[in-house]
């Protein structure tokens, strides 16, 4: 039933993408199946939510429906590295391995997929030779479809869906296909298939979107906390003469106990125009210390706080006015009564909501009153303003907080709350409810 | 009440600028008041005060014989006794240069007689300075000493201040110098940090700070110092103000630092000065208390002229040299001087010096009328005209010789750095652009007031009159501004040129109402179009100061008149086309406008402060 379902609408859908997927699709009549019919199909019922990534590859069944866990086929290959590290070279090990054990490439399908729920593990997601090595373990040949009546129905449907399953996997992590890839797929599925069609479009939409982020992420994140919260200051901060200034280092009772640091970073941004505002804040006002915020860098979610202060309201602001004896060598304004023509008034009507100044970015190792008090005594000696101003916390605890790290993610995001951290957490926030530095 | 008598006149003069929209009638209509206005500014609407600019200025036979036998050993000096390239090497004039520039009494060109100086008419200070400019290590510390060091004293001194130091600077025996910049301040007169306080006794200022970049700061005894004093004003107000100060050296606390190394112009000192409580007795104030921003202001609008000749007598000696070089040198058995392509650039400098001397002697002459005319846009346009030609030209010349050009055995490379100078000392040209571009539209958009006002209020007659005038100008209408013909104050054999100056003042004076109607009082704003209004306005400046020579050398029959009929007659048709483009580019819709774009194109880099675009060997994939 499905089954006719899923060709009765590719055949409606084929005739949509024709002009977009152009030379390569105009040859025979091709049938296209929507990938998601296919998984049904193919895979036992939907487990993937529970995955991270809209991946195509299926999760092992037996995780979700038995408590025992079963073997999955040919997981021992991925036991084998005998130093048991894990890296690209023990993961090239175990799919050699395959490629011996079984000469004539029975279950590759199911090792492939294996493979690639591997690949994270083995720190090789990014890898585009190992993707290559993956493609290179289906037969050759074999799956290209040779009569017309082979191109009008999926040729090889579950082995098609595979191929893709490798090129979605590598579309998740930003790989781009290269020309081996191409010629493999070639090999494998020919020119008109699905796999082939999803690299032409990883060809033409990889290269559109790769610079499409105008604020871009260096791939690999320092590992440093320090360096971290740098980067993520300076991603925020548009202003490029800002200064970063790290008000504490980290120390930390002992080397590994990252989790607990007695004294937590303190690292701080601040431009010269707000250094400027802040010197001019009226001291009567107070200003605020807000957050934790979360910032994502990548895959990794970090925390800043604001230093900021209420607008003001339009009647007590002090209107800049030209100073009189200003310019030496040509008049600052024109002595005229009228001004620009409503036709040369470039400006749209824009119902802007106008924010408060902010004063000073930080991120802190932890996000605690008595820390960010420390970033406010450092910010001190550059701001000697900020010693006559009311400075209010307005923390939200830990409630801004991602308290659980995403599944798939190996390491915790850098402040994790401990457990017995969240009553201290709620009785702070009630003593910040009130609490004035 | 003044108020009330402004606005009749400037109603008249819009009224009669309509007049003579319409019709050209006679142009006495234009004389609404008795006082002119100065010839830039009436450009600005479109209309050209020819009793200003034509005949070109004279001076008659007598000041003549004596400045020419004057010039005779000043002359002889600079060619025999200067070695200028000594000077650039060792960085300072030989004490036995000084003594001897002293001698001749260039120390005190305008300083008035009964000071002991020369006092040399504007004009006659223009010509001696063709041949000052010779050497323009010379050039720099005599204008610095004389164009804005002690010129503060001539104009806001009073007769004590004058009579106690005048006779002095004029003899050499002090050097004087203009100590206005600051690290923070280069034109903001807001940020000058220098301040003076009144001691206990009243009868002293406390002076203190430093300045940065003083010409003569090193040789100096004389000092014209600006600093922020505090004053009270009418509401009772305490306000810092800018005080004009005269500091002698021996006041105390005055101390000077290395002089800098520098590009060009080695051989001037330049260097900071630092004042520690130097104690500047009250009436040594130059002007009044508080009053610092106008002596400042007028002192440097005031020295501005000058440069037009110092920058043609450089170039006749430059075309010179080059013309030598050109005409011995041989390649392919043929002189350089055979080429068309080096022809064009002989033609190019001589062209720009006749262009500079006429404006630089046309402005003097106006300068030197009776009267405090008020020149200081005509100046500014002599000061980027000149500056520009001169870099433009040694760049030119250096290409000429080639190789030989660029070593330092030769003067051009000196030339070269020197001239670099010019674009930005005495108000940078992007400043003086702005400086003529809104002094004239503010002249205009005065004038214009009432009509702009009953436009954007939607009086019919007037709207249907604009555009009329707008369908009539379409229409290819010629321009009869009362240059040619019968009565015309220009020689027929420059006509055409003449035409065509018409024809672009009146198209800018009407440009210029519609960028006031468009933009009104926010156009300080937009320096771009500014830009090109003074660009317009230069062309038009010395399109007319070419056509006043021209003519006068004609009808008097001075020699080779039929080369400088040639000269103004292609450097009128360059500049015709040239503002016809310019005009166009103002125009807001035209394909020739990419202001926007190019402001984009701005803001993106210096979001990113660096230079954005991929490498072209980048590949995405």
């Amino acid at each position: 039933m499905s089954w006719v379902q899923a060709i009765l609408l590719a055949r409606g859908l084929s005739r949509g993408w024709g002009g977009i997927c152009g030379p390569t699709l105009t040859g025979a009549p091709f049938s296209q199946v929507a990938s998601q019919v296919l998984r049904g199909l193919h895979c036992s019922a939907a487990t993937h939510s529970s995955h991270s990534d809209s991946s195509l590859v299926p999760d092992p069944p037996e995780l979700s429906r038995r408590p025992i866990k079963a073997l999955v086929p040919h997981e021992e290959l991925f036991g084998q590295a005998p130093s048991g590290e894990r890296d690209k070279a023990s993961f090239v090990q175990a799919v050699q391995n395959f490629r011996q054990h079984s000469v004539r490439k029975r279950g590759h399908v199911d090792f492939i997929y294996l493979a690639l729920r591997k690949m994270r593990q083995y720190g090789v997601e990014r890898d585009l030779a190992v993707y290559n090595m993956l493609l290179d373990i289906f037969p050759k040949e074999v799956f290209r479809p040779r009569s017309i009546i082979q191109h009008i129905f999926v040729h090889y449907p579950r082995q098609q869906e595979c191929g893709v399953a490798v090129l979605e996997q590598m579309e998740n992590h930003g790989v781009m296909p290269n020309k081996e890839t191409e010629f493999l797929l070639i090999q494998i599925f020919g020119r008109k298939s699905y796999p082939m069609l999803k690299f032409l479009r990883m060809k033409l939409w990889f290269s559109r979107f790769k610079n499409i982020n105008p604020f871009p992420v260096p791939r690999d994140l320092p590992q440093d906390p320090v360096d971290l919260a740098k980067l993520g200051l300076r991603h925020m901060e548009p202003d490029l003469s800002a200064r970063v200034t790290v008000y504490q280092m980290p120390l930390s009772k002992d080397s590994t106990g990252a989790a607990d640091p007695t004294q937590p970073h303190i690292v701080g941004i601040q431009s010269p125009d707000q250094q400027a505002a802040l010197a001019c804040h009226n001291p009567a006002r107070p200003i605020f210390v807000e957050g934790p915020f979360s910032l994502w860098l990548q895959d990794k979610c970090v925390y800043y706080h604001i230093l900021r202060a209420d607008l003001l309201a339009p009647e007590e602001r002090e209107v800049e006015e030209i100073p009189e004896e200003w310019n030496l060598y040509y008049p600052m304004q024109l002595d005229l009564d009228y001004g620009r023509s409503s036709w040369d008034d470039y400006e749209f009507d824009i119902e802007e909501v106008e924010e408060g100044p902010v004063f000073a970015m930080c991120m802190a190792g932890a996000h605690d009153q008595a820390t960010l008090a420390k970033w406010i005594q450092g910010l001190q000696e550059t701001n000697p303003a900020l010693a006559r101003i009311p400075v209010v916390f307005r923390l939200a605890g830990s409630t801004g907080e991602l308290l659980a790290a995403s599944p798939g993610l190996e390491e915790p995001p850098p402040p994790p709350p401990a457990q017995g951290q969240e009553e201290e957490d709620d009785n702070l926030q009630r003593r910040q409810q009130q609490g004035q530095s | 009440m003044s108020g009330g008598g402004l606005f009749l006149r400037a109603a008249a003069a819009a009224r009669a600028c309509r007049a003579l929209a319409a019709f050209t009638t006679s142009q006495r209509s234009l004389r609404t008041s008795p006082r002119s206005r100065g010839f830039a500014k009436e450009l600005f609407l479109g209309t050209i005060e020819k009793k200003e600019v034509f005949p070109f200025p004279e001076v008659d036979q007598e000041e003549l014989n004596e400045i020419n036998q004057f010039m005779g050993p000043v002359e002889k000096f600079f060619t025999e006794d200067v070695d200028s390239r000594k000077i650039d090497q060792e960085g300072e004039i030989p004490k036995e240069t000084l003594e001897k520039l002293k001698s001749l009494g260039l120390f005190g060109m305008q300083v008035p007689e009964e000071y002991g100086g020369l006092g040399l008419s504007n004009t006659m200070y223009a010509r001696l300075g063709e041949i000052i400019a010779l050497d323009t290590s010379i050039t720099v510390t005599l204008a610095a000493h004389q164009s804005i060091g002690l010129k503060g004293i001539i104009i806001a001194g009073n007769e004590e201040q004058k009579t106690k130091y005048l006779p002095r600077l004029a003899s050499g025996e002090h050097i004087a110098a203009f100590c206005l910049t600051e690290p923070a301040s280069g034109s903001d007169a807001a940020s000058i940090r220098t301040r003076a306080t009144l001691s206990e006794d009243k009868k002293h200022y406390i002076l203190n700070g430093s300045k940065i970049w003083i010409t003569n700061g090193g040789l100096a005894d004389i000092f014209t110092v600006f600093a922020k004093t505090q004053i009270v004003d009418s509401n009772n107000l305490i306000k810092d103000k800018i005080t004009a100060f005269i500091v002698e050296r021996n006041f105390g606390g005055v101390t000077n630092g290395k002089p800098e190394d520098k590009l060009g112009v080695r051989g001037s000192n330049t260097c900071e000065v630092h004042f520690e409580n130097t104690k500047v007795p009250v009436e040594n104030v130059l002007g009044e208390v508080g009053g610092g921003f106008k002596v400042a202001m007028n002192i440097l609008n005031s020295g501005r002229f000058s440069m037009g000749s110092s920058v043609a007598g450089m170039l006749k000696k430059l075309i010179e040299m080059t013309a030598e070089y050109a005409c011995t040198r041989k390649q392919f058995n043929k002189n350089l001087s055979e080429f068309g392509l080096i022809q064009e650039k002989f033609a190019l400098m001589a062209q720009k010096a006749y262009v500079m001397e006429s404006m630089a002697y046309l402005t003097a002459g106006l300068l030197d009328r009776p009267g405090l005319p008020d020149c200081s846009v005509e100046a500014a346009i002599v000061k980027v005209f000149s500056s520009e030609a001169a870099w433009q030209c040694v760049s030119e010349a250096l290409q000429i010789l080639g190789g030989l050009g660029y070593m330092r055995d030769y003067p051009y490379e000196r030339l070269l750095r020197d001239a670099r100078i010019l674009l930005i000392f005495e108000g940078t040209n992007e400043i003086l652009r702005m400086y003529i571009a809104l002094t004239g539209l503010q002249h205009a958009g005065r004038v214009l007031t009432s009509r702009i006002n009953e436009i954007k209020q939607g009086n019919v007659s007037t709207i249907v009159e604009t555009v009329g005038r707008r369908l009539r100008d379409s229409l290819s209408r010629t321009v009869d501004l009362g240059l040619t013909g019968k009565l015309g104050v220009v020689h027929p054999s420059l006509e055409d040129s003449a035409n065509k100056l018409e024809e672009n003042v009146y198209y800018f004076g009407r440009t210029v109402e519609t960028l006031l109607l468009r933009f009104g009082k926010t156009i300080v704003e937009e320096q771009m179009v500014m830009k090109r209004v003074a660009n317009i306005l230069i062309n038009l400046y010395s399109m007319t100061a070419v056509l006043s020579r021209a003519s006068r050398s004609i009808r008097i029959g001075l020699r080779n008149h039929d080369h400088e009929v040639l000269l103004a007659n292609i450097f009128c048709v360059e500049a015709y086309h040239q503002n016809l483009f310019t005009l166009s580019q103002l125009d807001k819709y035209s394909p020739e406008n990419l202001d926007e774009k190019i402001k984009k194109v701005a803001q993106q880099v210096l979001e990113k402060r660096t230079y954005i675009c991929a490498h072209p060997l980048d590949r995405t994939s």
